[in-house]
């Protein structure tokens, strides 16, 4: 068809066609050889970066303006004040080339942290309740985290765009499409935040709650913004463990359950640590994997909590992990993981009846953000 | 080789690159993976018999609360479960 077309044309037309091929030919070349391509590139890449930049930022605004209604809702009167303290709150890392003690000083200053943030909202909103006040405090961490995403690429666009650097560019341009994923995910996470649904983080939380429905509850006590529940279920003394809920609270099951084992001076026969872990691309959501270990993700000083208690009375450490991606760890559970949690407590029997035996004492630690979840 | 013959295949080149740079573009701006939506959903069960109902999540529930009556034996509904599950 376009061969007969084309042998229909005249003379004429056939060779301006050609010239003007070869004129882009010539540009070509004359683009490549001064590197003025690069340059229409970089522009490109700026223009496409701005845009995302933009998009990062209406997003921004919009879930700051959810968060300013909700604390005006609750009596007050500037919130942009305690919100714009809370977002620029920072801590700084402890020495790392000093290790003698680092996880006491890494531990004062999370805590400090955490009594610091609670106290500047406790103190611009009176009379809140624990339960609001947890949500608030997730909801303001989850912007706060939304705004340094969006000031690092700003910084390093202006950067790029000023020294002209092309590799900075390509760098950013190329992360752009996994920074706009992560900002998405915690868009969306702030929706549950607010409401106070379960998120895919609390599968520990859960799976401690389910059994807990399940077993002889025979005494409950709060340490630490800490559940510790002493229970009977299938014929042992099960010592259950989680954040306190139903708030946003991940607790400190660490260093609670590390107390709990120097309380029982090492009486205890085996630890089950269970956490949602971040699956590999490609994995299924809500498949279950057994292991040894602690299976808790905070930067280091309760892990190494439960790993001292259990090395130091040469108790068993096993964990138990629920596998999801990170936006299906901080979005609201799905049905996949509610229903994994389920079938954990089968693999907790297993785990139970071959390594235990009748009247034998168990601690069981539900590891994650107890949202939604009581007990 | 006569110049006519020339111009074709030019001419079949330029062709090529622009669906080229077509399909590129499409690849790469135009194409959108489709986004699953979610909605949250809470399971509610009866504390005495088997009944059990899945309705849509109020904000402000959480698991564990007894939240009205069961319709077949009078028992209290407890929340069993909040969920997201696909939208179909
Ligand atoms: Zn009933």
């Amino acid at each position: 068809m376009l061969l007969e077309w084309c042998l229909e044309l005249n003379g004429d037309f056939s060779s301006t066609v050609s010239l003007v091929i070869q004129i882009i030919w010539i540009i070509l070349f004359l683009l490549l050889i001064t590197g003025l391509n690069q340059k229409i590139q970089l522009k490109l890449w700026i223009l496409d970066i701005r845009m995302k930049l933009n998009t990062i930022q209406s997003i921004l605004e919009e879930d700051k303006n959810k968060v300013r209604n909700i604390l005006r809702n609750l009596g007050v009167d500037v919130p942009e004040a305690v919100l714009s303290r809370v977002l620029e709150f920072f801590t700084i890392e402890p020495v790392e080339i000093e290790p003698t003690d680092i996880i006491k000083r890494m531990d004062h200053l999370l805590r400090t942290t955490e009594t610091s943030v609670r106290r500047i909202i406790e103190a611009s909103i009176p009379n809140l309740g624990r339960y609001e006040r947890s949500l608030i405090e997730s909801s303001m961490s989850i912007i706060a985290a939304l705004n340094i995403v969006y000031k690092v690429i700003r910084h390093y666009l202006i950067t790029g765009e000023r020294e002209n650097n092309f590799i900075l560019i390509m760098q950013l341009v190329y992360s752009m499409p996994q920074l706009m994923k992560i900002v998405q995910t915690y868009h969306e996470a702030l929706e549950s935040f607010t409401q106070g649904r379960p998120i895919g983080d609390g599968a520990g939380p859960l799976v401690v709650y389910n059994i807990l429905e399940k077993s002889h509850v025979k005494s409950r006590r709060v340490v630490d913004d800490t559940s510790v529940i002493e229970a009977y279920y299938k014929d042992r003394r099960i010592i259950l463990i989680k954040a306190e809920g139903p708030g946003s609270n991940v607790g400190h099951p660490g260093a609670v359950l590390s107390k709990v084992i120097e309380e029982l001076k090492g009486g205890v026969d085996l630890v089950i640590t269970i956490d949602a872990a971040l699956k590999l691309e490609g994995e299924e959501t809500g498949s279950i994997a057994e292991g040894v270990g602690a299976a808790i993700g905070d930067p280091g000083p309760e892990k190494i909590a439960i790993e001292r208690a259990t090395s130091k009375y040469n108790i068993p450490l096993r964990a138990l992990v629920i596998k999801m991606d990170l936006k299906e760890a901080i979005t609201t559970m799905k049905k996949e993981i509610y229903e994994a949690c389920e079938r954990t407590l089968l693999h907790i029997e297993k785990i139970l009846e071959e390594n235990t035996s009748p009247n034998s004492t168990v601690i069981i630690a539900g590891i994650g953000n107890t949202m939604g979840i009581p007990g | 080789m006569n110049p006519m013959e020339i111009d074709v295949t030019n001419i079949i080149l330029l062709v090529l690159l622009i669906l080229i740079m077509i399909y590129l573009v499409y690849d790469s701006y135009i194409k959108k993976p489709r986004k699953k939506t979610y909605v949250v959903r809470e399971l509610l069960t009866c504390t005495k018999c088997k009944f059990n109902v899945e309705r849509d999540f109020e904000p402000g529930d959480f698991i564990g609360i007894i939240k009205g009556k069961c319709p077949s034996c009078g028992g209290d509904l407890k929340l069993k479960a909040i969920y997201a599950v696909e939208k179909k």
